[in-house]
């Protein structure tokens, strides 16, 4: 390194060197990934002037694999977006997983995008009338969960409003019935039954009479 | 241990200065505690006897999780110790458990189902045997419930029926005279109900609800008006 001829002569071949790394064939990538939890039709994802629909599995919420027309150069930015959404659902990054929809391609030696899709849930519910007496439970089938129905407090005799913890995916049967009678009283169920739709459900009422003796 | 000893024939003797401040009577300790060989030898005692109250002398947890649980009864052992895993309250069946004494860095354990809760089928332990480096969170248990059926008598249907039990959902056909629901898992509440009457009929539903035993539900009957 004593010479000062050398020195540029490598520096010279250093650079050449880099050059010829970036080389005639491009890096590129493509933007893809997969998606879980799909039921319904309507997902169309989009990224840098692109757009793909995805239509839903055979198998409803099986895992889908997307992969976008147009391929990325090393360092354009990649968003994906969901245009728009299946319907009755929502999507999004996998809970306890790191956004990766939204980053520089060529920092990762490959895109894979992860999102999930989960079907909305609404609540159901109604009024308790006539309930003096304690142990009334009601129950949506075996897998919707329990409801105790607390005796209202001394002296009110209006409807007591109610909602089950578990809510009900869009689509699903609900069927509410009283599992345990309170002491001394009959409860029935109006509304008991039906179909998720896209809203909560507040009229499963409950009335409570005398048992009869 | 030598610390340890000194540490306890300092605070013995420290004790037996007080004593003799407060002039205890001399045959109950004065004369044992005059030996210093006494002495040592109590200290000795005592530090072993303080070893042996934490039953083991381990800095590391063993346990895991547990799933499936929703009834007491299930009992776990490693190495002499047992465990009682109590259903959590919220009834969600699960949650993390562990031995209650520690073990130490080295020891080998080997974890064993001794006893299942009555509505169980079966529980398997993953991971359930190793040798301790760190703490062990990985013994992860799951229990499998009993399944049983559910299922009824139907009288007069005329057109298609719809039974709901909450989110199952059968259609029971023209003239059929029973249904089967899918099968419930051992303790959880049953509630069959029509969500779609045939066409020019009603039909009502008795014996729809209860709690399922240990043995299959068969008892559901299903009335049509003419």
């Amino acid at each position: 390194m004593k010479s000062s001829l050398i020195r540029p002569a490598l520096a010279l071949a250093l650079a050449a060197g880099l050059a010829g790394c970036g080389g005639s064939d491009k890096a590129e990538f493509v933007v893809k990934g997969t998606i879980t939890g799909i039921v319904y039709p309507g997902a169309v994802l989009t990224t840098n002037g692109m757009e793909i629909a995805i239509p839903p599995p055979a198998t409803p919420r099986a895992t889908v694999s997307f992969a976008f027309p147009n391929k990325l150069e090393y360092g354009d930015v990649y968003n994906v977006q969901f245009k728009s959404l299946p319907s009755n659902q929502n999507c999004g990054t996998p809970p306890q997983t790191i956004a990766n929809f939204n980053d520089t391609a060529g920092r990762l030696a490959e895109i894979n995008i992860t999102f999930a899709c989960a079907v909305d849930i609404y609540s159901i519910g109604g009024t308790v009338s006539g309930l003096t007496a304690d142990g009334l439970v009601l129950a949506n089938g075996s897998t919707g969960g329990t409801f105790a129905v607390a005796k209202p407090a001394a002296g009110v005799t209006t409807p007591v409003s109610y909602t089950f913890a578990g809510a009900v995916e869009f689509g699903q049967t609900y069927g509410v019935t009283v599992i345990t009678q309170p002491t001394g009283q009959v409860c029935t169920v109006a509304n008991p039954t039906g179909t998720m739709q896209a809203a909560n459900v507040t009229n499963i009422n409950v009335t409570c009479v005398a048992a009869p003796s | 241990m030598d610390q340890l000893l000194a540490k306890w024939t300092k605070m013995l003797s420290d004790f037996s200065i007080l004593t003799a401040q407060l002039r205890f009577p001399a045959r109950f300790f004065g004369d044992v505690m005059k030996s210093s060989y006494l002495r040592a030898g109590a200290a000795l005692a005592c530090a072993v006897a303080l070893s042996a109250c934490g039953g083991s002398d381990g800095q590391l947890e063993l346990g895991g999780t547990f799933q499936g649980v929703t009834k007491a009864g299930l009992v776990v052992t490693s190495s002499g110790q047992e465990k009682a895993i109590t259903p959590p309250a919220d009834g969600s069946g699960q949650g993390r458990w562990a031995f209650n004494n520690l073990i130490s860095t080295d020891d080998r354990y080997s974890v064993e189902v001794k006893s299942k809760p009555s509505n169980v089928k079966d529980c398997t332990i993953e991971n359930p045997s190793g040798r301790a480096g760190y703490h062990v969170y990985t013994i992860y248990i799951t229990c499998e419930l009993n399944r049983h059926g559910l299922s009824g008598t139907v009288s007069n249907l005329k057109g298609n029926l719809v039974l709901v039990n909450g989110s199952d959902r059968v259609t029971v056909q023209a003239g059929a005279a029973t249904f089967k629901m899918a099968e419930i898992a051992e303790d959880s509440p049953y509630g069959v109900a029509v969500l779609e009457q045939p066409a020019g009929q009603t039909c009502t539903v008795s014996n729809g609800s209860g709690t399922v035993g240990p043995a299959d539900v068969t008892n559901v009957a299903v009335t049509c008006t003419p």
